[in-house]
């Protein structure tokens, strides 16, 4: 089927209407199942990366991944291309988020350190013990991976709000103006957000700067 | 280069804004020419941006390769059809209404065969308990002998005065 389909006599012009996964979510208001398959392919690592970073733990995140998309098919009959399609997806991805956060400390779940998760993306439990050893001899040198579990151990240290600004920022580069509207706040919050959330993690990471370089 | 140039509160939160290229012109302006004089301010924003480097080793995760598969099948499960005859309970639930429907049949035959029963064959026990009050107050009945005399009795009067008491 042609990507360019006539959009739907319901939706007025719009400025999204140029997004292509705007075009693909009115097909799949019509009814096209592929087109939403395009849209879970295109999307699925992405949101993966940001739900993994989220949760620290990859099956996790590919639940809430999944989640995010039977939102999205499940509204997709009351569609109406009022932002581009990302920002939407972020979005739920969001208020999922939050949620899913909210529902964990309901519980009271004590939250596994990140050595003990069974995550898919490399952190094991002998990782754990590599980041305390790191953590007690900053000055040694250390290889990527033992970086990569400092920079995973300063990222936890943000609260939900702040991690989710920053992983927006770095993985989606998504401008402040993006962020303010997919976490519905507004651009100055966003902007001290990622101040202070910024400021934490150059706190963190600062004894191992001279080391990644 | 003056060390002592310090940055203020609002210029230091403004510095990531400086890095990410969200302030205005005057701002970043005025940011610049704070950094061309103080060290310390330098410093701090190549802190910033290199903290913001090393956020780069983080792994982009990946979903499972039958992830897309996966996610489109459950969406087709949640919007199947609820066909009754499909659920694995049907079955049990459909001889348990049978077991169920037979039993009711069966209580009512016995409830409309006692009913007939009660209403067409007489009980020899009826016109007895028909009969119960004279029978209990035969011996009175037996020593008033004739009606004509409580007749009498009755339009004389003369239990009258003991009834109005």
């Amino acid at each position: 089927m042609a990507l360019t389909t006539t959009p739907p006599a319901d939706v007025d012009e719009s400025g999204f209407l140029h997004d292509p996964e705007v075009q693909l979510m009115l097909r799949v208001k019509q009814g096209d199942d592929e087109a939403f398959t395009t849209l879970v392919k295109t999307y699925q690592d992405r949101l993966a990366t940001i739900f993994f970073h989220m949760t620290q733990n990859q099956e996790a995140a590919e639940d809430l991944a999944q989640d995010v998309f039977m939102r999205i098919y499940r509204a997709r009959n009351g569609y109406q291309p009022t932002a581009r399609f990302s920002t939407w997806l972020f979005r739920i991805a969001n208020n999922l988020a939050i949620n899913s956060h909210r529902n964990k400390a309901r519980r009271k779940e004590v939250p596994l350190p990140a050595g003990e998760t069974t995550s898919v993306s490399g952190v094991r439990p002998e990782s754990q013990v590599l980041a305390d050893k790191s953590a007690l001899m900053p000055t040694r040198q250390i290889d990527k991976h033992e970086l990569q579990l400092v920079v995973q151990k300063a990222i936890e240290q943000l609260n939900e709000r702040q991690r989710l600004t920053v992983l927006l920022h770095k993985f989606e580069g998504m401008s402040y103006s993006e962020i303010a509207e997919t976490m519905e706040m507004t651009v100055p919050a966003v902007k001290s957000i990622l101040s202070r959330a910024r400021d934490t993690l150059r706190t963190a990471l600062e004894p191992y700067m001279q080391m990644g370089k | 280069m003056e060390k002592t140039v310090r940055l203020n509160a609002d210029q230091r939160e403004d510095l990531v804004a400086y890095l990410d290229g969200e302030l205005p012109d005057e701002e970043v302006q005025q940011i610049d020419h704070i950094i061309a004089r103080s060290e310390v301010a330098r410093h701090e924003v190549e802190a910033l941006a290199r903290t913001w480097e090393m956020l780069d080793v983080l792994p982009a995760a990946k979903a499972s390769d039958d992830f897309a598969s996966k996610t489109m099948t459950n969406l087709k499960v949640m919007e199947a059809p609820f066909i009754l005859e499909d659920q694995w309970w049907y079955p049990y639930l459909r001889r348990t209404g049978v077991i169920c429907g037979w039993l009711l049949c069966l209580g009512l035959s016995g409830w409309l065969g006692f009913q007939i029963t009660r209403y067409w064959v007489p009980n020899p026990h009826d016109q007895l308990l028909n009969d119960l009050p004279v029978i209990e107050n035969l011996d009175q009945y037996q020593d008033v002998r004739e009606i004509e005399f409580l007749n009498l009795l009755k339009q004389s009067s003369v239990f009258d005065d003991v009834q109005e008491k």
